[in-house]
């Protein structure tokens, strides 16, 4: 591990008298300069739970031993200006950035979705080996390399970071941005399968060797980049930062765990245990750090679960399958089991109440998706068998279980699309339904429009809610691809082929930095603001159509000048023309006048019948 | 505009012209009988009886006395437009894949395909009298092409040049007299479908697979305008009277794997010839179209595709009183 930092020319290990290591070695460099790098990077390393390198030049002991006894000031380090991250939030009109994989993945384009066209901030080809990710606050890109992860960000999308992984495959951003975690499955035999980076240094915390990943993301961060955890046979481990190492350095034991998730609002996190025989299971919500239990809901008959986080935090959604019957099968010794009668349960934890009050919702239709609202107190379930599909809208309301406020019958859609700011929803049905698309508000359940974006194989909303885009990747087929755009209210704005389109990712935007008083404010005085806009609009669109005459005249003028030279020369060519033709004059249709012949053709033009006698 | 749909064809229409003076419309397809139709009322005029495999190219000289047919049974055959009857057949070593006559009529020049161990050819040949020793008659001139074959012809202003479109999409002119190659352009990147000349032989108009038709100058290949699509064009026309632009294609049928179910959405797609923008669409084929072509006096134009139709419409008012604000 030392080795890489540089060449090492010695090596001591000192022992005991039993010829046991002490526990701490002597390393000598090469190069003075390896050997600062070796322990900027190590000291303080968590080589596994119960050891911390602890890493010091030799040249220290020296130093510690004559420290002056004046204090001098240190001197500052030269601050490295990384550009203004954010400068895309300052766009005066709100455009928001998105990043284009075209090509068949080999271009990436970062595009401004300005109006009436969209412009093109930065392009380059091979940018990323694979894919392209936004980190959840939208201030770095990172793409993929053969030797790591690089980060890009800033007005000109400089390098901010580089870490390097060889054949690094998955990524994930801690939630404040602060950590970046990557995966290569297939590294060389450093064994480093997984490695926790610090964001802005680039140096390397931890890393884990772990051997295959079931579930990407293996580590899931809590909100405020305080605590990761992840879920191992039987046991929780959950770690903090920055040491990183585990909470109270044990990890949580919980035989049967199958699946947990972090809230995202509070450091709060949700995991459920499967049924045994006849121990029932369990939903549990944990405190970090305190590990107290929150709140415990047992289920019997429980098939599966799914954890639903609503994304404001103020409430939970489980989905429980139920059945009513098991049937054990004997088949070489062992039992197989599966379930019959399949019914479906949604437990609504109220977070925000006191004592966390859990209401339950029954269904007894298979069901194809489920989407809280992002921002609001409702969800919407897509339900029913292939026949008919139904779409049901239920509010939750603090003190009260939720309530039906609307169902939709056969509908063709099997997925659903809330608006990052919530009252909107596309219903879509993809791949197999040909792509119809329905837009709802829900504040009054009314269906705004339905369009069709046939063989659509994605649906993303913009992070502020007013556009949607709905693409045919060229991954998932290859004949019509290019996305189009459209407004929250379902009117098809623009339709881009492009051929080759991989992928469209907006880029997030970091939650609102106005207060819910502020926002309220500006939405009561909002006709005050609206006049502002559309006169800029109009102004944008009548110069958008001015510039577009303009060219086109100057179009037309080139043209013409091109044409009247074709038109002179084919005067000039007339002579050679008759002689190709025996002077029978064929330039236009009735210039041969000679080989005319007139004919007189009758048409019935119209039939009328009249009555003449009774 | 109601369409008149011409039905005569058992399999696909592989193409379509009117004669000079546009009364009458021939279409030839991968059935082994070429028609030809009155194109005033879509009523049939005959058929030309004699090919034995598809037929893909045809011309008819500016008397409309000959017609000229090439076809996958390895022969050109020239008819009698009138009686339909044939008067000269010339047997070559592959499928005939293009053919035209020239501005005078005195010659021809037709082109076969690469196989079976021979080059594609170009062969120009005497028009001027055609008997039963029309076959025997050795060709003016005989050009081998080594390198793509030749997907489309079409003679040069006053029968000097002989403009080809190849399969990799570069398009070359040459000299009659020499048989020399004078210049060759490179702008398309996949095969060139179709090539169709205006009205003064002084621009032409090239279709490709590459999703694109480009007009050209006839004169010197020099690249003028292109017009873009996201399916494969097949064939593409200028119009004679106004600047506009025909373009007609599809995804061919093996390679699509969904297509839409909606039925008859196969659309040719109008573009002003200088601002490049498309301004009208004409649906109504079941299948991609392969062959476009507008009438000598511009006021209709035709189509036929995939599906064996030839569909001819003919432009109402608001064709007429279109037009771009610049």
């Amino acid at each position: 591990m030392y080795g890489k930092f540089g060449t090492i020319i010695n090596e001591f290990y000192p022992t005991d008298e039993k010829n046991v290591t002490k526990g701490f070695i002597f390393l000598e460099y090469k190069n003075p300069s390896d050997a600062v790098d070796a322990v900027n990077a190590t000291n303080n390393y968590k080589l596994d739970k119960q050891h911390t390198f602890l890493v010091n030049h030799y040249s220290d002991f020296e130093k510690y031993s004559n420290i002056p006894d004046e204090w001098t000031v240190p001197e500052p380090q030269e601050y490295k200006d990384q550009g203004n991250l954010h400068y895309y939030l300052l766009d005066p009109d709100a455009y928001d950035q998105y990043c284009l994989i075209c090509s068949g993945g080999s271009t990436v384009q970062i595009w401004q979705n300005a109006a009436p066209e969209p412009t093109v901030v930065e392009e380059r080809p091979n940018w990323t080996e694979t894919y392209v990710r936004w980190s959840p606050l939208g201030t770095y890109m990172a793409t993929f390399h053969a030797r790591g992860v690089a980060l890009w960000g800033g007005p000109k999308f400089k390098q901010i970071m580089r870490f390097s992984h060889t054949g690094v495959q998955l990524i994930d951003f801690s939630p404040c941005e602060r950590y970046l975690v990557t995966y290569s499955p297939d590294g060389p035999s450093d064994q480093r399968r997984v490695i926790i980076w610090d964001v802005r240094t680039g140096a390397e915390k931890r890393s884990f060797s772990l051997d295959g990943v079931s579930l990407w993301p293996v580590f899931r961060w809590s909100p405020d980049d305080k605590f990761f955890a992840r879920i191992g046979q039987d046991v929780l481990s959950v770690y903090e930062t920055p040491s990183f190492g585990l909470l109270d350095k044990r990890s949580i034991k919980i035989p049967g765990i199958r699946d947990f998730a972090w809230s995202p609002t509070d450091n709060i996190l949700v995991y459920w245990v499967a049924e045994d025989k006849d121990v029932p299971a369990r939903v549990c919500l944990l405190e970090i750090p305190s590990r107290q239990e929150v709140r415990a809901n047992n289920l019997f008959n429980v098939a599966d679960c799914k954890i639903h986080w609503q994304k404001s935090g103020d409430y939970l959604c489980v989905k429980v399958d139920r059945y009513s019957k098991v049937k054990k099968e004997k088949n070489d010794a062992k039992y197989s089991v599966s379930f019959c009668g399949m019914y479906y349960n949604f437990e609504i934890f109220h977070m925000r109440e006191k004592l966390i009050p859990v209401d339950s919702v029954e269904i007894k239709e298979p069901i194809h998706a489920f989407a809280w609202e992002p921002v609001g107190s409702k969800f919407a379930i897509i339900h029913g068998d292939q026949h008919s599909i139904n779409v049901s809208f239920y509010g939750v309301k603090q003190g009260q279980p939720p309530s039906l406020l609307k169902k939709f019958e056969k509908r063709q859609c099997n997925h659903l699309f809330w608006s990052p700011t919530g009252q909107f929803i596309v219903l879509a049905g993809l791949r197999s339904m040909h792509g119809s698309l329905e837009f709802i508000d829900t504040n009054e359940f009314v269906v705004m429009n339905a369009g069709e974006h046939y063989t659509a194989s994605d649906v993303e909303w913009d992070p502020t809610g007013r556009y949607v885009v709905t693409g045919v990747s060229s991954w998932k087929q290859k004949v019509d691809n290019g996305f189009w755009l459209w407004s929250f209210q379902g009117k098809k704005l623009k339709k881009h082929n492009i051929d080759g389109f991989c992928q469209l990712m907006w880029r997030p935007r970091p939650p609102s930095l106005l207060s819910a008083k502020q926002q309220k404010e500006i939405k009561k005085n909002l006709k005050k603001y609206t006049p502002q806009f559309e006169s800029k609009d109009r102004m944008r669109s009548t110069r958008a159509s001015k510039e577009l005459i303009e060219k086109r005249c100057q179009l037309m003028k080139t043209f013409e000048e091109y044409r009247q030279k074709n038109i002179q020369a084919w005067n000039e060519a007339k002579t050679r023309r008759l002689e190709l033709r025996n002077n029978v004059d064929t330039d236009e249709l009735e210039s041969d006048t000679k080989n005319v012949e007139e004919e007189e053709i009758e048409f019935l033009v119209k039939e009328e019948h009249t009555v003449i006698e009774e | 505009m109601k369409p008149l749909m011409l039905h005569g064809h058992e399999r696909a229409i592989t193409q379509i012209k009117y004669n000079r003076e546009g009364d009458l419309l021939f279409s030839s397809a991968k059935d082994h009988s070429p028609n030809v139709w009155y194109s005033l009322n879509g009523e049939r005029l005959g058929t030309f009886n004699g090919h034995s495999g598809a037929v893909w190219t045809l011309d008819i000289d500016w008397q409309t006395r000959f017609f000229m047919s090439g076809a996958a049974d390895f022969t050109l055959r020239i008819w009698d437009c009138s009686t339909g009857t044939q008067l000269g057949n010339i047997v070559t070593r592959s499928s005939v894949r293009t053919c035209a006559f020239s501005y005078s009529g005195n010659m021809a020049v037709f082109t076969t395909d690469k196989a079976m161990g021979h080059p594609c050819e170009i062969f120009v040949v005497d028009t001027r009298n055609i008997d039963s020793s029309f076959s025997d008659n050795d060709p003016i001139m005989r050009i081998p092409i080594s390198d793509s074959k030749v997907t489309s012809i079409l003679w040069g202003a006053l029968d000097e040049t002989i403009l080809t479109g190849h399969e990799d999409g570069t398009v070359k002119i040459w000299d009659l007299q020499s048989g020399k190659e004078l210049a060759k352009a490179r702008e398309h990147t996949n095969s060139v479908n179709d090539m169709q000349m205006n009205k003064d032989q002084s621009m032409f108009i090239t279709a490709s697979k590459d999703n694109t038709a480009r007009l050209f100058d006839a004169n010197n290949l020099m690249a003028l305008k292109v017009y873009k699509t996201e399916r494969p064009v097949n064939s593409a026309a200028i119009s004679p009277i106004l600047d506009h632009v025909v373009l007609g294609g599809g995804q061919e049928a093996m390679d699509v794997t969904t297509t839409s179910t909606r039925i008859g959405k196969f659309d040719s797609r109008f573009f002003h010839l200088v601002f490049e923008e498309e301004f009208g669409r004409v649906k109504g084929h079941f299948g991609p179209i392969n062959s476009v072509a507008f009438h000598p006096d511009g006021k209709s134009y035709s189509s036929g595709g995939e599906d064996g139709y030839v569909r001819v419409h003919t432009f109402d008012q608001s064709y007429y009183e279109f037009n771009f604000d610049y």
